[in-house]
């Protein structure tokens, strides 16, 4: 755990060297639809997020919401 | 003065050109796995209505049929069903490992709420709930987001979700307590779930934003796989084929980090990484990364890239020969060390500035020799 919190304090500090003030009529690329987290289609997100629920050990990391499944 | 003016105008006219993200959007899914295991078709509808700029309502709905087989450990002598012919002593020749038949209809739904207030927070509660014939899931949620500075550049997010799940767990042959060992009746078990993220969100510039999340999730209750079976005591000569038994709780937590750059008016790309850690031994690591490809404004393709490598729970042993008396025993593969890599494609096509058209396709390739293809195809229309 704390190697991987030193990790990312460490990109954090990187990425502050890299960070400008972006005023908020500056924002039109930032607000197409590609920039949007989690991709263009969210019902498709939602398809995979299922899949890798129902095929992998892991979960976490997209929300707190998800919804469950028995997933046999 | 003039310039005050000027930023003022700017920044009221953006804000009245905020139009209404208002849809409606269909998918369907096709997914199929090889050697006839699980194949998927699931038709979903998701609706997005904004009331004026301070609500947004979300509602989506999936059914899914699955149907095709599960692999596990069986009696190959045996007429009964997997799970009906557990507990009893077995011949070692009769020790079979392959794919146990089922089917199952699930329908799933979410309704979730945004309000905005005066300094542009945003609080999201939701509702799911999904009904499967063995399996209920119902899940409450809800995530503050709070702007940091003012020009919305920062942002941290709280999170906070409470499932409970109700599994109805067949009788076995050596069924126990008030299970009805005859009539292949079942019996009730619950599984809670408790998640929690906090995450922080940064614009880098104007082409570009980061996004890092810190993640804890606790699971108590009935976490076995009802469906799936060990054997144990293979060498004593008589084998024995019993449900496996995992742990009553898990505690999880994870790191996640998010990286979006438009490079130019054609290309995106979006990249994340993702840590996962949990108390049953299991670490695992997940890279995803797309590119999005916009020739024209009609048109928009992606394709991406996803790595998956985990480690195997403390308690999975795939080898027939190796349980005994252990408190917990899975061979579920899912719990296994075993890598994964996903190849996507999408392409989505406008036919207006209110309805666009989407298909794509994708394989999921799984070093345990499982692999799948996907298919989906669906259209979203802005009203």
């Amino acid at each position: 755990m704390k190697k991987h919190i030193i990790f990312y304090f460490g990109i954090a500090l990187m990425l502050s060297g890299c960070i400008e003030n972006v005023s908020p009529w500056e924002k039109e690329t930032l607000a197409k639809p590609t920039m949007k987290v989690g991709g263009t289609n969210s019902l498709a997100k939602k398809f995979e997020e299922h899949m890798y629920y129902s095929k992998e050990a892991s979960k976490g990391g997209s929300g707190v919401a998800g919804g469950g499944c028995g997933c046999n | 003065m003039q310039l005050k003016i000027s930023l003022a105008a700017a920044t009221l006219l953006s804000a009245l050109c905020v139009q209404a993200d208002d849809y409606v959007s269909f998918e369907y899914l096709q997914y199929d796995e090889n050697k006839n295991r699980t194949s998927v078709s699931a038709p979903s509808l998701i609706i997005n209505k904004d009331f004026g700029v301070d609500y947004t309502l979300n509602f989506s709905i999936v059914a899914d049929a699955v149907s095709g087989a599960s692999e596990t450990y069986y009696d190959a002598s045996s007429g009964a069903s997997a799970i009906h012919s557990r507990g009893t002593n077995v011949s070692q020749n009769d020790v079979k490992y392959g794919n146990v038949e089922y089917d199952d209809n699930r329908v799933a739904g979410s309704l979730a709420l945004t309000t905005r207030f005066d300094n542009r927070d945003e609080l999201t509660v939701g509702l799911n709930r999904s009904n499967e014939s063995d399996f209920y899931s119902t899940e409450l949620s809800g995530e503050y987001m709070h702007y940091l500075d003012e020009s919305k550049n920062q942002s941290v997010s709280f999170g906070l979700s409470y499932m409970a799940n109700q599994i109805l767990v067949q009788c076995s042959a050596t069924g126990t307590g008030s299970c009805d060992t005859l009539s292949g009746g079942s019996e009730e078990e619950t599984a809670d779930t408790i998640s929690t993220q906090v995450s922080f969100h940064q614009v880098l510039d104007s082409t570009s934003f980061t996004e890092a999340a810190l993640f804890y999730m606790q699971e108590d209750g009935y976490l076995t796989n009802p469906y799936l079976n060990v054997v144990r005591d293979y060498n004593s000569g008589t084998a024995k084929i019993v449900g496996e038994n995992r742990p009553d709780s898990r505690s999880i937590y994870g790191l996640s980090l998010k990286y979006a750059k438009a490079i130019n008016d054609e290309f995106t790309t979006q990249a994340s990484y993702r840590f996962y850690n949990d108390d049953w031994g299991i670490n695992s690591h997940t890279i995803d990364t797309d590119l999005y490809y916009e020739p024209s404004s009609d048109w928009l393709i992606k394709v991406g890239l996803r790595y998956y490598t985990q480690s195997e729970a403390d308690f999975f042993k795939f080898e027939k020969d190796y349980f005994t008396n252990q408190t917990y025993a899975s061979s579920d593969l899912r719990l296994s060390n075993f890598d994964a890599v996903t190849y996507k494609s999408y392409v989505e096509y406008k036919f207006s500035d209110d309805f666009s058209y989407n298909i794509s396709a994708n394989f999921y390739d799984q070093s345990t020799d499982l692999s799948a293809t996907y298919f989906m195809t669906g259209f979203k229309y802005k009203f």
